[in-house]
C-alpha cells in the first residue's frame, strides 16, 4: 500500500497517504516522531488485519487464494473509506468538537480519493493471498522441533497395568498422510499442537476417565532411514503413559510412510514397517496394544483410488496393490512384535462401510457389489478369510502370485486380534444412479454394519472410532453410538470397548486434509485451546455410569484374551 | 501459525463463562483507556457533548465497557480465550465499538454533535487501547472462573437422555442417571 501510495505520488496522481494522514494527528510538534508512530500504527494494523484473515475468512470460500485475499480486502476498504478517512479528516481540525450530518462527514471523499483507496486495499488483499497459502503442514523434507520435554511429577495417576476392564478409549488423532505428490507432509499431531502440548492431553485424558488411549507416534519423523531411529519424537510421550496411562493402543502407521520408503505401492513397506514394530517393540516392550496399520481400506482407497494421499493414484489395481502392500505390512508387523511380546493384543481397526444400490439396474447394483467387496479385501487378506473372486482377479493382475494369495489364506491369525470397527455418519454410502456414491448419514447404524463385520470375521470386536462434526449433536451422536454397542453385546457378540475420535478438534477433517486449509472441526473432547466440550462431559458421564458396573469392571471377552 | 487455530469453534465450552470473564475484563480494561482520554482531553469533550459532568461519563462509560466486555467475550467465545491472538480480536472489537459509538451513535444521541481534533483521536486511541487490553485480560480473567469438569454443564444435557435430545440440569442428571 505504501508502494503504491509513494508510487502514485511520484506519478503525479492523487493517492492516499495513509501514513501521512495519522502522522499529523497526533505529536504534531514532533514531525518525526508522527511519521515513526503513524508507520508503526498502519503496519500494525495490516498485521492486525493479516491475522484476522487467516482467523476468520480463509478457506472458507472455495476459491483461489489470491481471490480471497481479494474479497478479504473490501472490508477493510469499507471501514477506511466509510469511518477511518472522514475520521482522520475530522482529528485534523483544531476544534474540540463540530456539528455533524452526512454531508460535512463525507466531505473529505473525492472520487479520486474512493479510488486510491480501493485500488491500495486491493493491493494489500492480493498480497495477502499470494503470501497466505498453506497454514499446515510442511515440506516433505523438514522436520518439526521435537515434543515439549517432559515435566516430572505432573500426575499421581498410575497406570492400571493387565486390568480386563471394558476399554473406554479415545485417540489422539495423528494421520501423516503426504499430499502434492509427496512434497507436503500433513501431520495432524503438529497441527492440533500435540508436540507441544502433550502430557496436558493425557492428563485431560485421565480426567475424563478414559481407560485406553489410541496413539500414534509419528512414523515419518522416528524412522527415517533402515536400522536409524528418532526416538526422541516418542520417547517422553511413551515414558508418561508407562508410568501414569491411560494405557496406549499404538498405532504404528497411520495414513503415511516415511518419505524414504516413497509410498504405499512400494512392495518393500511389509519388511520395512517390520523393521520398525519390532525396534518399537524391543524399546517399549511393557506396550501390549498394537494397531500395526490403521484403516488399511481407508489408506489404500485414498491413496490409490481417490487420488488424495501418497501416491494420489486413480485406479482400481493401484487400490489393490496398495491394500496388499499394507495388509502384508499389519501380517509383518505383527510377527516382529509377537516375536518381542508374544502376548501382544492387536487391534485390527478398519473402518466400517457399507455401499447401497439405488436401484434395481445391474450395472448400479454391480458397482455397490464391487465397493462392498473392495472394502473387506484387507481384513479378508489378514484374518485368511477367502476373498471375493473379483478381488482375488484383482490382486492377481498386479502380479500378486496364487503362492502369495494362498501364503496369506492359510496362515495362522494371531489368536489375540480384535477387530476394531470405526463408524461415523458418512460411512453408509448410496450408489447413484450415475454409479457415484453419495452418503447416507445414519441410515443401518453402527449394529448393522459391524454386525456385517462379526457374521463375516468372527473376531472379538471393539468400537474404535466415532465421532461428529456438529459439536452440538456430539452427546446426542455419542449416546447412540453407545446404545449400538450395547445391543451388539446383547446378542452374544463379544465386545471389548467403545472408542471416541479424538481427544482433541482435528485439522481439515471434512475434506480428509487433501488440502493444506488449517480449517478446524469441533470434533473432539476438547478443542484445541484444551477446554471441554460437550461431549467431553457426556462422555466423562458415560464411563462414571458404566465402568464399576460387573459387566463392564471385568470385561469377560476382554479377560479371555489377556489370558 | 498452528497455534492461531485454536481459536476456531466459537461456540464457548460448557465449563466457561463468557459473560462474566468478559464483563471483569470490561471493567479492569477500562482504567487504561481512561488514561488515553484523560491524555488526549477526550473525556471532557464526551461528557460536554452528552451534557454530562465528566464523573457522570465515567461512570456511564465503566458500565457500558462491562456490558461490552461480556459481549465480546460472548461473541468471540473460544477466539477469546486464545492467549496468543485474542489482543487482536480484543482491538477489532474495540475499533468496531468506536467505529458505531463515537462515529454513529454519539453524534445521534447529541444532536449531531461529534468530537474532532486530538479529543477525537483520543476516543479512537481509548478504544482500541480497551480492546487490547481487554482482549489480553479476558483469557487470564477467564481461566480461574472455569467450573470444573464435573460440574461444568448446566444447560446441556450429557447423560443417557442426549440420546433423545432431552435437556436437564447438570445436578438433576446425576441424580437421576445414578438412581
Amino acid at each position: 500500500m505504501e508502494v503504491f501510495s509513494l508510487a502514485g505520488r511520484i506519478a503525479g496522481l492523487q493517492t492516499v497517504d495513509l501514513v501521512q494522514q495519522l502522522s499529523s494527528v497526533p505529536f504534531r510538534e514532533w514531525p518525526l516522531l508522527a511519521t515513526g508512530a503513524a508507520l508503526v500504527v498502519h503496519l500494525s494494523i495490516g498485521v492486525c488485519w493479516a491475522i484476522f484473515y487467516a482467523f476468520f475468512f480463509w478457506g472458507r470460500l472455495r476459491l483461489p487464494p489470491v481471490l480471497q485475499g481479494l474479497l478479504f480486502a473490501i472490508v477493510p476498504a469499507l471501514l477506511a473509506i466509510l469511518v477511518v478517512y472522514p475520521e482522520l479528516a475530522l482529528m485534523r481540525t483544531s476544534m474540540d468538537s463540530v456539528s455533524l450530518d452526512p454531508a460535512t462527514y463525507f466531505r473529505p471523499l473525492s472520487s479520486a480519493v474512493v479510488a486510491s483507496l480501493v485500488v491500495s486495499h486491493a493491493l494489500f488483499g492480493l498480497t495477502l493471498g499470494l503470501i497466505y497459502r498453506k497454514p499446515v503442514g510442511y515440506p516433505s523434507d523438514h522436520k518439526p522441533s521435537p515434543p515439549a520435554a517432559r515435566r516430572q511429577g505432573s500426575s499421581r495417576a498410575r497406570r492400571e497395568e493387565g486390568s480386563a476392564g471394558f476399554m473406554f478409549a479415545t485417540g489422539v488423532e495423528c494421520s501423516y498422510p503426504t499430499i502434492e505428490h509427496g512434497k507436503w507432509r500433513r501431520d495432524e499431531l503438529e497441527s492440533t499442537r500435540h508436540y507441544e502440548l502433550w502430557q496436558h492431553d493425557f492428563e485431560l485424558a485421565r480426567h475424563v476417565g478414559i481407560t485406553h488411549i489410541r496413539y500414534g507416534p509419528p512414523l515419518h519423523l522416528i524412522f527415517d532411514g533402515p536400522g536409524s531411529y528418532q526416538w526422541h519424537y516418542c520417547d517422553p510421550q511413551m515414558e508418561e503413559l508407562r508410568e501414569h496411562g491411560p494405557e496406549p493402543i499404538v498405532d504404528l502407521c497411520h495414513f503415511g510412510v516415511p518419505s524414504w520408503l516413497g509410498n504405499l505401492q512400494n512392495p518393500d513397506i511389509g519388511k520395512a514397517l517390520a523393521e520398525y514394530a519390532g525396534a518399537f517393540a524391543d524399546r517399549y516392550p511393557w506396550v501390549r496394544f498394537y494397531t500395526p496399520v490403521n484403516e488399511m481400506y481407508v489408506c489404500a482407497r485414498m491413496s490409490a483410488l481417490d487420488g488424495l494421499w501418497n501416491e494420489q493414484l486413480r485406479d482400481e489395481g493401484a487400490y489393490a496393490r496398495a491394500a496388499w502392500n499394507l495388509a502384508d505390512a499389519t501380517i509383518q508387523m505383527s510377527e516382529a512384535i509377537l516375536k518381542r511380546r508374544p502376548d501382544a493384543i492387536f487391534i485390527n481397526s478398519e473402518s466400517g462401510e457399507f455401499y447401497q444400490p439405488c436401484c434395481p439396474d445391474e450395472d448400479i447394483r454391480k458397482i455397490a457389489e464391487e465397493a462392498n467387496a473392495r472394502r473387506f479385501l484387507p481384513l479378508d487378506l489378514i484374518y485368511a478369510h477367502p476373498l471375493t473372486k473379483s478381488m482375488h482377479r484383482l490382486l492377481m493382475s498386479q502380479g500378486i502370485s496364487q503362492q502369495d494369495i494362498d501364503r496369506l489364506a492359510h496362515r495362522e491369525v494371531p489368536k489375540r486380534s480384535i477387530l476394531g470397527v470405526d463408524y461415523y455418519e458418512w460411512n453408509e454410502r448410496l450408489i447413484d444412479r450415475e454409479g457415484k456414491p453419495l452418503a447416507l448419514g445414519e441410515l443401518f447404524g453402527w449394529y448393522v454394519i459391524a454386525s456385517q463385520y462379526w457374521q463375516r470375521y468372527r473376531r472379538p470386536m471393539m468400537h474404535t472410532e466415532t465421532n461428529k462434526m456438529d459439536a452440538a449433536g456430539a452427546s446426542r451422536w455419542l449416546w447412540r453410538q453407545w446404545h449400538n454397542v450395547q445391543l451388539l453385546a446383547k446378542d452374544g457378540v463379544p465386545l471389548v470397548g467403545f472408542t471416541w475420535y479424538s481427544l482433541t478438534d482435528q485439522i481439515d477433517w471434512s475434506i480428509a486434509m487433501s488440502e493444506p486449509l488449517g480449517i478446524v472441526y469441533p470434533v473432539g473432547l476438547f478443542d484445541l485451546n484444551r477446554e471441554a466440550r460437550t461431549v467431553g462431559l457426556a462422555f466423562k458421564h458415560l464411563i462414571e455410569l458404566y465402568r464399576d458396573m460387573p459387566d463392564y469392571r471385568e470385561c469377560k471377552p476382554l479377560q479371555e484374551l489377556i489370558g | 501459525m498452528a497455534g492461531f487455530l485454536s481459536a476456531h469453534g466459537y461456540d464457548p465450552g460448557p465449563s466457561q463463562r463468557p459473560f462474566l470473564a468478559g464483563a471483569i475484563a470490561g471493567v479492569l480494561a477500562t482504567a487504561p483507556a481512561i488514561g488515553v482520554l484523560l491524555w488526549f482531553g477526550s473525556l471532557k469533550v464526551e461528557a460536554q457533548i452528552l451534557g454530562l459532568t465528566s464523573l457522570a461519563t465515567l461512570c456511564l462509560g465503566w458500565a457500558a465497557m462491562a456490558a461490552a466486555g461480556a459481549l465480546y467475550a460472548r461473541i468471540f467465545g473460544r477466539a477469546a480465550n486464545h492467549v496468543r491472538g485474542a489482543w487482536l480480536f480484543g482491538m477489532a472489537f474495540g475499533f468496531g465499538l468506536w467505529a458505531a459509538g463515537a462515529v454513529l451513535v454519539l453524534p445521534i444521541v447529541s444532536g449531531g454533535r461529534a468530537a474532532a481534533g486530538s479529543a477525537a483521536f483520543g476516543m479512537a486511541a481509548a478504544m482500541l487501547v480497551w480492546g487490547m487490553a481487554v482482549g489480553i485480560l479476558v483469557p487470564f480473567v477467564h481461566r480461574p472462573l472455569h467450573e470444573s469438569l464435573d460440574s461444568g454443564s448446566r444447560h446441556a444435557e450429557v447423560g443417557p437422555s442426549a440420546a433423545a435430545g432431552k435437556g436437564r440440569p447438570i445436578k438433576q442428571q446425576r441424580q437421576d442417571d445414578r438412581g
